[in-house]
């Protein structure tokens, strides 16, 4: 695989961006603006696909498969189904403060690891050399933040951000992994991530009916 | 004794998880003939499932392999199985659920969308979950097993909330993001063992794709690596599987989805996530014989949470589901064992959880049919008015409880004995410790529902009577099933043997 000529200082800047609408996305507490913040993270993650592209023809159909899916579908459910409910999120467990030490913790530990031990996420070659490492340690800030985001929201429509954030970093991880899979089994992966959005919208829309709230420390019916 | 397999491209995998899904669609265009309509269709759907798993099991056990499109799609004795027990269950839960739906849980409370569409949406819903369900168990490609196992969640979401009050959504909610969340590491996981495959093992990217040439250079592939792997499948596939610490999202699932689903969620669905979890972990253990202390540590933990969360339940679906997690674990601390009896235990145990665990929520269901009631506490004395549900139930609780003559004693032991084999002589005591514990947890509430006095006014059930033949025939052939893998346990003993050697020989 011809990995020279790819645009480094592009791709580090995009990846360094995608990390700081992650953590937009996480804190903003008003949700339009945090699911706008997500869009922009989508928007930059088809560009890094792009970027990457020059070395592997099949990102270019992962490229606009993430668009379609991450930059348009997912967006739009999310801004459909905010007016539905309510625009404000239910106060988080924790705050901005501590969230943006999380964030920065991770981003540390990740690249000290990615460059360091580079063999303990790698598993090949190629995403132990630069370019491809930062982007495994992008990618795994940008997963274990959305982890952080689902266990540390309470409103239900922010813990879905929380899992559209962490599969992005899963699949921001496959260019480093694995930059040969096949477009299939992209765009099956990319596929479902769009319709567990929209059930998981569908249902929340239920449930702020049903319970007036979309606070999930209020969902209690079921204990032990 | 083990003769070269031969590779013979057939239509009947492909065939296999097409056709439900297609009838699903068929279902839910043409809805409006009906309730009858949506139901035959089902049904015809399912039975050709089973008709093709039990083809698939004749032709494996004769030593072929079916493969389709290329190596994409690929059926040993192990992948038979399953298909037979998606196929067979399906079949007699689409039976049993037509007048279960019909009287009484079809027609009431909020539900997903109006009354009218409801028949239709939920054959659709449950077509595509069975199809999804055979896909997982036929393809022969890493990441489409993810892809497949994934897509069950998002077929059987929705049946999971089909209710839509209160406690149907909070368990809708927590199964969609919970198993989501879950799965995506065994994505991360599926991918570690792709790009290692390429990298360490030498395969070209479309062969790393595919499991059955993963298997042959997994050893290769370096030892924290490996282990990385093995970590991130262990907690997205069990998560999947209901394994302990993972597994709180399966009592609420498993006990406010309509009855029918709950069959197929307890009875196959967490069958598929331990297949996918075998087929992708065994690679790993002619490397690292170490796994199998970790796996039956695991298991054994499951067990005995599972039996201890169930034995403090009143609603009889809770202690059914929690039944469930525990008997996952006999089934990971056998098939984790990473031996040829340990994989036979632990896949007849599979085969017969998922036999009894349908009898049981059938029962169960019907014990709700026909009083509404599903609390331990509020009822008493059906023994008189529901013979047959009573019988049926009973023998359920005995099977699961390893009492012989019955299949669970026969799995069970064999369990025992693939541990003592291996010389883990606590995880039996744990094992054994279990299983009385399970009698317990299912013979009193058994005892208290059917045969003791009901509490408060006596004669609270007078007008209750034995469900209609349409409930009671599917669970009656499941409670033969169970005598009959009890008493000839060796019908089923070439299947699963090559089932085990399927696994066994992996990496070998």
């Amino acid at each position: 695989m011809n990995t020279s000529g790819l645009p480094v200082d592009l791709i580090l800047t995009l990846s360094m961006t995608m990390v700081i609408t992650s953590v937009v996305a996480v804190e903003v507490r008003h949700l339009r603006i945090s699911a706008a913040a997500y869009a922009v993270q989508a928007l930059l993650m088809v560009a890094l696909l792009l970027s990457y592209a020059r070395m592997n023809p099949a990102l270019y159909w992962w490229a606009a498969t993430a668009l379609v899916t991450k930059a348009v579908l997912t967006p739009w459910f999310l801004f459909r189904y905010i007016g539905k409910t309510q625009e404000v999120e239910v106060k988080p467990l924790i705050g901005f403060g501590p969230s943006v030490v999380v964030a920065g913790v991770l981003m540390i530990l990740f690249f000290r690891l990615t460059h360091g031990q580079g063999e303990i996420l790698a598993p090949s070659a190629l995403a132990r050399e630069e370019v491809f490492r930062t982007n495994l340690a992008v990618a795994s800030t940008i997963f274990v933040l959305g982890i952080y985001a689902v266990l540390s929201r309470r409103d239900a429509v922010k813990t879905v951000i929380g899992l559209c954030l962490l599969e992005n970093g899963v699949h921001l991880s496959l260019v480093s992994l694995a930059p040969e899979l096949s477009e299939t089994a992209l765009f099956g992966i990319a596929s479902e991530v769009v319709v567990t959005v929209f059930l998981l919208l569908y249902v929340i829309e239920g449930i702020y009916k049903v319970f007036g709230t979309t606070d999930t420390f209020r969902l209690r019916e079921l204990q032990w | 004794m083990i003769e070269t397999p031969s590779l013979t491209p057939s239509l009947l995998p492909a065939l296999a998880f097409l056709l439900p899904i297609l009838a699903g669609i068929v279902v839910l265009a043409m809805g409006r003939l009906g309730r009858r309509f949506c139901l035959g269709v089902s049904l015809l759907a399912a039975a050709f499932l089973a008709v093709a798993g039990s083809l698939m099991a004749v032709r494996t056990v004769r030593g072929e392999i079916l493969t389709g499109w290329g190596n994409e799609l690929r059926v040993d004795a192990l992948s038979a199985l399953m298909v037979l027990i998606i196929g067979g269950i399906g079949f007699l839960t689409t039976l049993y659920s037509f007048r279960y739906l019909g009287k009484g849980e079809m027609g009431q409370g909020a539900g997903i969308v109006r009354v009218e569409r409801r028949p239709a949406l939920f054959y659709f819903l449950l077509l595509w979950f069975l199809g999804t369900m055979a896909w997982a168990a036929v393809t022969n490609n890493i990441v489409m097993l993810y892809v497949a196992v994934e897509a069950t969640t998002l077929t059987s979401g929705l049946l999971v909330a089909f209710f839509w009050d209160r406690r149907a959504l909070e368990a809708g909610y927590k199964y969609l993001m919970l198993l989501t969340i879950g799965i995506t590491f065994a994505l991360f996981g599926c991918v570690v063992v792709y790009a290692s495959g390429a990298a360490s093992g030498g395969l070209t990217g479309r062969e790393a794709l595919q499991i059955s040439e993963l298997r042959e250079v997994a050893g290769l592939i370096p030892h924290h690596t490996a282990l990385l792997a093995v970590a991130l499948l262990v907690i997205g596939f069990g998560t999947k599987a209901g394994l302990a610490p993972f597994h709180p999202w399966l009592p609420d699932a498993h006990a406010e989805a309509p009855t029918p689903v709950s069959v197929l969620l307890s009875g196959v669905m967490i069958k598929v996530a331990v297949y996918a979890l075998a087929r992708t972990v065994s690679i790993f253990f002619p490397t690292i014989p170490q796994l199998a202390v970790f796996a039956v540590a695991l298991g054994s933990f499951t067990m005995v949470l599972g039996v201890i969360l169930a034995l403090v339940q009143d609603d009889l679906k809770r202690l059914l589901a929690y039944s469930s997690v525990s008997q996952m674990g006999y089934v990971l601390a056998g098939v984790g064992l990473g031996t040829y009896l340990g994989y036979y235990g632990g896949l007849f145990h599979l085969l017969n959880h998922a036999i009894f665990k349908a009898l049981l929520f059938m029962s169960v269901g019907a014990v709700v049919l026909a009083t509404g009631a599903r609390k331990v506490s509020e009822l008493g004395g059906l023994g008189r008015r529901m013979p047959v549900t009573g019988v049926c139930f009973l023998v359920g609780a005995l099977a699961i409880a390893g009492f012989p003559p019955f299949n669970g004693f026969m799995s069970k032991l064999t369990v025992y004995l693939a541990l003592a084999d291996s010389g883990l002589w606590w995880a039996v005591v744990v094992a054994v410790l279990t299983s009385v514990l399970t009698m317990v947890a299912l013979v009193r509430p058994a005892y208290r529902v059917f045969w003791a006095a009901p509490a408060g006014d006596p004669g609270r059930f007078q007008g209750v009577a034995e469900v209609p033949a349409a409930v009671w025939v599917p669970m009656v052939v499941l409670a033969l099933a169970c005598l009959v893998l009890g008493v000839v346990p060796q019908v089923a003993y070439e299947l699963l043997s090559r089932a085990a050697e399927a696994l066994a020989l992996a990496g070998g």
